[in-house]
């Protein structure tokens, strides 16, 4: 891998973000009567050169969370701090700069191309914006990208409706690599791609991301695609990051229920292994963030749930083993059935250093 | 051996557009056992909601040309009178689809929705019909279903809408349920809660079930059959457990192989290049050819015929690989998938 | 739902202020002398100036547009028009029940044939019906009214004789003067106007119509009645067109609305003593009193129609209504 400067410093921290969106009542004073917490204190630090995975169903805030780091939003609490600068306030000016390090990648291949513009166009603008080169020199620049993301570089005057989804999610990494950034933010980037494609889109992530050294923030509710392409996952759960750490770890002992919920739900592509697993399936559906369950969350949909405990103390995200979990009664083991998840032991865990 | 659910031979459907002939599916045949499970397995351009649409009727006669035979329990469907097949609806066969946020009628309540499914197959009274709505909506786990019968749709989260269409195509105990992609729009716990139901009410049932889906893992909880297809072809046909044994055909290898896996590393996903095809202007032979990695020249001009493997009963594929080379191809690309499950 | 009351009588308010406020903003700026023009040919200056000062014409704008407002507030007065010195109220009391039977014969015709046509063009898309419709269509909406209402008064008024060219009739019997009156020739006399007014806005809807038809059966839950084997007649009434008529619901009360204002140019030509006509006569004498109180009475109309409308959507579509 090719090492940039920097590689293995802390490139992001994020610490306490908030973002609420209140809730107004009232004709011509408006009176806040409540907020939607979309991000309620999150806080993790990002490496250069990592990928850290953030996976959560909806309601979770996650993309809220993106657009917050990218300062689409201005948080309303927390701090996010990149490249050692505290951006979470800054305003468009100073921002500008910023911007040329850390760029996104969204969901949509359909809507997030303007449909109006050609695609060299749409993947120069990031140059023209910050004034990098001249006019030959941006076009060739673009040709070059189109080239490096696996397209025909003449086809830099054609638009995007000419091309297919998988194509067009090409088009809009191309449009986040033109400056060279160190962070891309993706936001589910192939959610909305055939399976086939989604795997030519994810090496192609990969493969750049050695090349140029990328970091990358990787937001998806697919798990499986999560496993293949991070470093460090981060489980988010209404607004909350409920487990943090590495992959392997993650993946293979959970420590908080909800990941472990998430993991068992997952249908596995093999009939033997589907048929022999223990499978956990929660019940009710995501609470809304309007109106989010007292101290720990996910503790109305929790086997482990202890009255008093869950429903009065708020779990902090604290180290278990060898990753974080905002649990009181994290997992011992795994693979667990929902059965043995019920059976908990009843003292409160001591957090243990691994 | 009990007459198949659901036999369909040879099925293909057009479409005239502005543009010119869509050959949406040509040639299509597979059948659906009583009780049983299919999975119909493809991306986007492959076919597979249209055939079903085809089967249920529901595709617009002035614009599309079907060809083939349908038969429902030995009751030929293609010819049928729109009477007999809009008795057919809804009561032997239902059917549900991917987005429950938009496949309800926004202005009228579940309730009524529910009834009128009901009301139009059964010569029964509105109140009888209503008992029967809150009867279902218990069997599908809505809780406080008397309360909620009188509810609109945008009152019910994703989940529960899509229990609604669930219960609104069995309300009437059909024979075969078909659901196009149902838990593709939802969450993965809200899916798993799904198909737990699913499950559950086939087995209580007895109903078939054609599970058309892009997900092989959906596949591999549910189906007890699968087809593949691709460009408005089966391009391969399989028991659930022999087709994830020996997959016999490149695109099947690549379905399983650009799969990231729950268990697998960060290697390398086995990408296969290019994209769907177009409809319009389908790839002469085999569908696949234009991103198969094996391509002949033979592949180009002829189209494989169904031929059965030697793994499995009523195993079926499209290839002009021979055996050898297949097998050895398969046992490579396993040994890979295997490689990255054991680290 | 006293919230939802409360913010529209607040808004009703505002619109009522802006409305009157812009009125008399422009009537300060053009160059026109109502004074010398209700004083008559044969006034002499000295005559004009004591005009001008009874009118209170002499006196700075807003101090008129206070006045205006008190007046209104104090005695429920719109003022006196400055040409015949007849209260604004009154004059507008005689005028709006012609605009009205316009307005409403108009409307209650062009649903009646808009409806249909659009929902069957909808069912047929691109079939020879449906082209012929849409280029009657195209005609409707460019051709004018004043144009289409001459024509109209021509062939069926005066060549084929088959009804009045001009003029109005009381509803209600029993008004001095009159010269005809009573249901039947109200009704006699109002066919072309009727015709012509409503022939624009046929055409606008057949349109708006077409396209809601033709997008609400695309939706997914008129798939979903399909799979359940409800017949197309079914799935036309129960599902279709409930939900395409919505839009057309809010456009028709913004359209009845706005028409109450004046039906300009249909009065124009087949001489209807209605605000249309009155609020022309009242421009060219730069009349005031009577150009507000119309103004007045128009945006009167727009809030309660737009009012209205809201209350129907609520009613009609279960996702709008305050829960």
């Amino acid at each position: 891998m090719t090492s940039t400067s920097g590689s293995g410093s802390e490139l992001l921290r994020v610490e306490g973000l908030q973002k609420h969106f209140p809730v107004t009542r009232g004709l011509v004073f408006q009176k806040e009567v409540g907020s939607v917490k979309a991000v309620d204190g999150v806080s993790f630090s990002l490496t250069a050169g990592e990928t850290l995975g953030v996976v959560g169903e909806s309601g979770c805030g996650k993309s809220t969370m993106a657009r917050c780091i990218a300062r689409l939003l201005e948080p309303t609490g927390g701090s996010i701090t990149f490249e050692g600068r505290d951006i979470t306030h800054l305003d468009r000016a100073d921002m500008r700069p910023v911007r040329r390090d850390m760029m996104m990648v969204f969901q949509d291949p359909y809507a997030s191309l303007n449909p109006r513009k050609r695609v060299g166009s749409i993947v120069g603008e990031p140059l023209e914006v910050h004034g990098v080169g001249t006019d030959t020199e941006r076009k060739r620049r673009v040709q070059e990208l189109l080239e490096i993301v696996g397209l025909n570089p003449e086809h830099f005057n054609r638009f995007p409706h000419e091309f297919s989804g998988g194509q067009r999610q090409r088009i809009g990494i191309a449009r986040a690599l033109a400056i060279n950034p160190k962070l891309i933010i993706c936001d589910e980037p192939v959610s909305a791609l055939d399976v086939s494609v989604q795997a030519q889109i994810l090496n192609l992530l990969k493969d750049l991301q050695d090349d140029f050294g990328l970091t990358y923030i990787f937001i998806a509710h697919d798990l499986n695609v999560v496993r293949h392409i991070s470093d460090r996952v981060m489980v988010m759960y209404l607004g909350r990051a409920v487990e943090l750490g590495d992959r392997d770890n993650l993946y293979r002992e959970p420590k908080h229920p909800y990941t472990g919920a998430l993991l068992s739900a997952v249908p596995i592509a093999d009939p033997e292994q589907g048929r022999s697993r223990k499978q956990i399936i929660l019940e009710g559906d995501v609470p809304s963030p309007l109106n989010p369950p007292e101290a720990c969350h996910f503790h109305p949909r929790c086997p482990r749930f202890v009255d008093g405990k869950c429903n009065v103390d708020t779990p902090e995200l604290i180290q278990h083993g060898s990753h974080f979990a905002a649990c009181h009664f994290p997992l011992e083991f795994w693979p667990m059935s929902e059965d043995e998840m019920r059976r908990r032991t009843d003292a409160p865990s001591v957090p243990v250093a691994d | 051996m009990a007459a198949a659910a659901l036999e369909v031979k040879d099925l293909s459907t057009s479409f005239r557009t502005d543009d010119g002939i869509v050959q949406a599916v040509s040639g299509v045949s597979f059948h659906l056992d009583q009780g049983a499970t299919l999975g119909v397995v493809g991306e986007s351009g492959s076919g597979k909601s249209v055939t079903f649409l085809t089967v249920m009727g529901l595709v617009d006669p002035r614009q599309a040309t079907v060809r083939g035979s349908v038969l429902l329990q030995s009751e030929k469907m293609l010819g049928a009178s729109q009477s007999r097949m809009r008795q057919i609806r809804g009561r032997t066969i239902g059917m549900i689809f991917q987005d429950p946020m938009t496949s309800l009628n926004p202005v009228k309540t579940i309730g009524w929705q529910l009834q009128e499914a009901v009301l139009i197959h059964q010569d029964v009274s509105k109140k009888e019909a209503r008992k029967q709505a809150i009867d279902i909506l218990r069997e599908v786990e809505i809780p406080r279903a008397d309360q909620r019968v009188d509810d609109y749709p945008h009152q019910f989260s994703g989940g529960m809408r899509q229990r609604v269409m669930i219960a609104m195509a069995l309300i009437n105990n059909p024979e075969i349920l078909i659901a196009d992609e149902p838990t593709t729009a939802l969450d993965v716990t809200t899916q798993a809660q799904i198909l737990r139901l699913m499950k559950k009410l086939q087995a209580e049932h007895q109903t078939a079930i054609v599970m058309i889906t892009h997900d092989l893992g959906v596949v591999a909880e549910l189906a007890d059959q699968v087809i593949v297809m691709y460009g408005g072809k089966v391009v391969e046909q399989a028991n659930v457990d022999d087709l994830f044994v020996k997959p016999e055909m490149p695109y099947t290898w690549g379905l399983l192989g650009s799969l990231p896996r729950l268990n697998a590393t960060g290697a390398r996903l086995d990408q296969i290049p290019g994209q769907p095809p177009s409809l319009l202007n389908p790839p002469s032979g085999c569908p696949f050819h234009p991103r198969c990695e094996f391509v002949m020249n033979i592949c180009r001009t002829e189209l494989p015929g169904l031929n059965a493997s030697t793994v499995g009963h009523d195993h079926r594929f499209r290839c002009h690989l021979d055996e050898e080379a297949r097998t050895r191809i398969w046992t490579q690309k396993k040994a890979a998938l295997v490689s990255e499950d054991a680290a | 739902m006293t919230q939802f009351l409360i913010r529209r009588i607040f808004w009703a308010i505002f619109l009522f202020l802006v409305a009157t406020i812009i009125t008399y903003l422009i009537f300060w700026v053009i160059p026109s002398d109502p004074a010398a023009l209700a004083a008559g040919k044969s006034a002499t200056p000295a005559d004009i100036a004591r005009v001008r000062h009874f009118l209170h014409l002499d006196e700075p704008i807003w101090k008129q547009y206070l006045r205006f407002v008190w007046q209104l507030v104090r005695h429920g007065s719109l003022g006196e028009s400055f040409v015949n010195r007849q209260p604004v109220r009154t004059i507008i009391s005689k005028d709006a029940p012609v605009t009205a039977s316009l307005v409403f014969g108009g409307a209650v015709l062009w649903l009646a044939l808009s409806i249909p046509v659009g929902i069957l063009s909808a069912l047929r898309p691109r079939s020879i019906m449906d082209r012929v419709t849409m280029t009657l269509v195209l005609i409707g909406i460019s051709a004018h009214p004043v144009w289409i209402g001459l024509i109209f008064s021509y062939v069926f008024g005066y060549k084929l004789g088959l009804t009045p060219i001009a003029g109005y009739c009381n509803f209600f019997p029993g008004t001095v003067g009159a010269q005809c009156e009573g249901p039947v020739q109200w009704a006699y006399h109002m066919i072309l106007p009727w015709c012509t007014f409503m022939i624009l806005f046929a055409a606008l809807y057949v349109r708006l119509i077409r396209a809601n038809v033709m997008e609400t059966m695309n939706e997914d839950y008129v798939r979903t009645a399909r799979a359940k084997g409800a017949s197309q007649r079914r799935v036309m009434v129960q599902h279709v067109l409930r939900n395409s008529m919505l839009p057309v619901v809010t456009i028709l009360g913004m359209d009845l609305g706005l028409a109450l204002g004046g039906a300009i140019f249909t009065e124009g030509i087949f001489n209807l003593p209605g605000l249309g006509r009155e609020i022309v006569g009242a421009y060219n004498r730069a009349d005031l009193p009577l150009i507000t109180g119309i103004v007045v009475f128009s945006t009167i109309a727009v809030i309660v129609f737009n009012f209205l409308v809201d209350v129907t959507y609520g009613f009609l579509d279960p996702r709008i209504r305050p829960s």
